[in-house]
């Protein structure tokens, strides 16, 4: 345990020496939340009442989803530049080199997204311990599941980098798009709607707004929305597992 | 036991077969230079016995323990200096090795002082804080020797340990790596530099197309061929072609310059061939002017036992 810790702390400071990209997402998200989300909230207030609140949120999970997708491309990156063969021979296994990926993740994405999830509550005038953890977990679970997908997918990357680059895009471009990050699903035409259920992040967008305290009636139901998160972070995480192992027989060996 | 033992094992990638059916043990406490050119199937052997990858068939052990069952197990007593020194652009060399420390469970109270020695003996305690992207080549290659050096591990792998690095750091990097041995560590170098098998090898491995060609000391090597040592004969005047058909009968090679007046003999032993060749000169009125004796190299030794010379190899 304590060698994957090490491991983990090494990914993180290695993460922490790169601060000034963190400024520059955070900057990017007040000024998104000033901008866009205070003109939509007044497009959309008599539809949605509080929409800078929903879509602060929405914003949030956006990170989760970015920040988790970075780690399957930190994965990715490992192997392309040759470093994945020296983390592969050090004496932790497999599931702990994979648990010092997660814990890499976790940490970038509790670096992006607290400090906005607080401003965001403060601003809103809802800030307590409470809603801020469990938002947290929620939001931690999501971005697991979604490591583990993008982890999952990395065996791409290992036929070519460039078809990896093109899922990924791909694969954002639905899953954010069809999702209740910036739209409550109730609110959907009839014709994709029925494709958002389909994306983690309208669970895990749904989940966050629901323990922050929003009118449920724009929200899935929390008990569904937990287990699918739950679900989707444990089985595609142990997927990752099972498909990193075949993954780094693709580690270039001359 | 053997501190590495491979039972036929192969590893196939697509259609290619990298190792074709390998039967290979390193004794431990010695340093096993693994011998062959780019493609021959080295760098695989070295992936599987550190586990990163995975043999298709056959087995591999290290100090008794599957690579297969128990991965993590052989990780914790191998050390691999890998071919491509590869690091974070960012992190510095001191960095770099006190993570490697602290993965190997190196007493934190003289981890300071084992990386301050080891770079200061590899010449990189002055780069101690450059970002790796600003390492040299050289630089870079004898950081990935530097973290093997601190971990002593039981098995040390260098693969090309040299490439890159400069004649005195070759020196360098040589020396430690038999320091290492004489500290008790069973160490395996691949190379395709014939020198640095010479200078380091208790006994080599010649690996040619994913197969064990021979194994033994360069002694036993050189002497195993046909031609075991070269001498060469300068007389002062052009000899007899009778001379020399004479010289061929006393065994060995013969072959005389165009000039008449040189004459190079692959022998098996020279100190058996030179007196019987001085009197047949004699005998025949040749005048001799110089004799020089020399070995066959190990490319000579590669090139004998696979019929291709190492350096033309793709």
């Amino acid at each position: 345990m304590n060698r994957v810790l090490t491991l983990a702390a090494y990914n993180v400071r290695m993460l922490l020496s790169l601060r000034t990209w963190f400024v520059l997402a955070w900057a990017l998200f007040g000024l998104q939340i000033a901008i866009y989300g205070s003109l939509m909230s007044k497009l959309v207030s008599t539809a949605v009442p509080n929409y800078l609140f929903y879509y602060a949120i929405g914003l949030m999970v956006i990170t989760v989803f970015d920040s988790g997708a970075e780690v399957g491309r930190h994965f990715v990156e490992h192997a392309h530049e040759g470093e994945l063969p020296y983390f592969l021979s050090l004496p932790v296994s497999r599931g702990g080199f994979l648990a010092a990926q997660a814990i890499y993740g976790v940490v970038n994405t509790m670096i992006k997204v607290l400090p906005p999830l607080i401003g965001v509550l403060w601003f809103v005038g809802d800030l307590t311990v409470q809603g801020a953890v469990f938002a947290m977990i929620s939001m931690f679970l999501l971005g697991l599941g979604i490591t583990g997908i993008m982890v999952s997918m990395s065996f791409i990357a290992f036929k070519s980098v460039d078809l990896y680059s093109a899922f990924l895009a791909g694969l954002s471009a639905l899953i954010v798009r069809f999702s209740t990050v910036f739209y409550p699903l109730i609110f959907m035409p009839s014709f994709y709607s029925p494709i958002s259920v389909f994306s983690p992040l309208t669970y895990g967008a749904d989940l966050t707004r629901w323990v922050l305290g929003f009118d449920p009636n724009f929200l899935l139901n929390p008990i569904l929305a937990a287990a699918v998160v739950t679900g989707v972070a444990v089985g595609t995480l142990s997927l990752s597992a099972k498909i990193v192992d075949k993954v780094i027989e693709g580690v270039k060996a001359a | 036991m053997f501190a590495v033992e491979t039972l036929s094992l192969s590893k196939r990638y697509g259609k290619t077969d990298a190792l074709r059916g390998l039967n290979f043990t390193v004794n431990e406490g010695e340093i096993m230079v693994i011998l062959g050119p780019n493609g021959s199937g080295k760098t695989t052997l070295l992936m599987i016995l550190c586990t990163i990858l995975k043999p298709t068939s056959g087995t591999a052990k290290v100090v008794g323990i599957d690579v297969v069952e128990d991965g993590t197990k052989v990780r914790e007593v191998m050390g691999i200096a890998f071919q491509e020194a590869r690091g974070f652009w960012r992190h510095k060399p001191s960095s770099i090795l006190r993570f490697h420390a602290s993965m190997f469970d190196i007493d934190p109270a003289k981890r300071q002082d084992l990386i301050e020695r080891t770079m200061k003996d590899l010449e990189l305690w002055e780069s101690r804080d450059k970002m790796f992207m600003h390492l040299s080549g050289g630089q870079a290659k004898r950081l990935e020797t530097a973290k093997v050096l601190i971990q002593k591990p039981k098995l040390a792998i260098f693969d090309e340990p040299t490439s890159q690095v400069d004649l005195r750091g070759k020196r360098k990097i040589w020396d430690k790596i038999r320091e290492l041995r004489d500290q008790g560590s069973t160490i395996i170098v691949a190379t395709n530099e014939v020198r640095e098998a010479e200078y380091l090898a208790d006994r080599v491995t010649i690996l040619h197309q994913g197969q064990r060609v021979v194994c033994d000391t360069i002694p036993k090597l050189k002497d195993a061929i046909a031609g075991g040592d070269i001498v060469e004969v300068d007389f002062e005047d052009p000899v007899s072609e009778k001379l020399v058909g004479s010289l061929n009968g006393l065994g060995g090679d013969v072959s005389l310059s165009p000039e008449g007046n040189q004459l190079r003999a692959k022998v098996s032993k020279a100190e058996d061939w030179v007196p019987k060749m001085t009197s047949a000169s004699y005998v025949a009125g040749a005048k001799i002017a110089s004799i020089r004796i020399t070995e066959p190299s190990l490319d000579d030794v590669f090139l004998h036992f696979t019929g291709k010379a190492l350096a033309d190899q793709p």
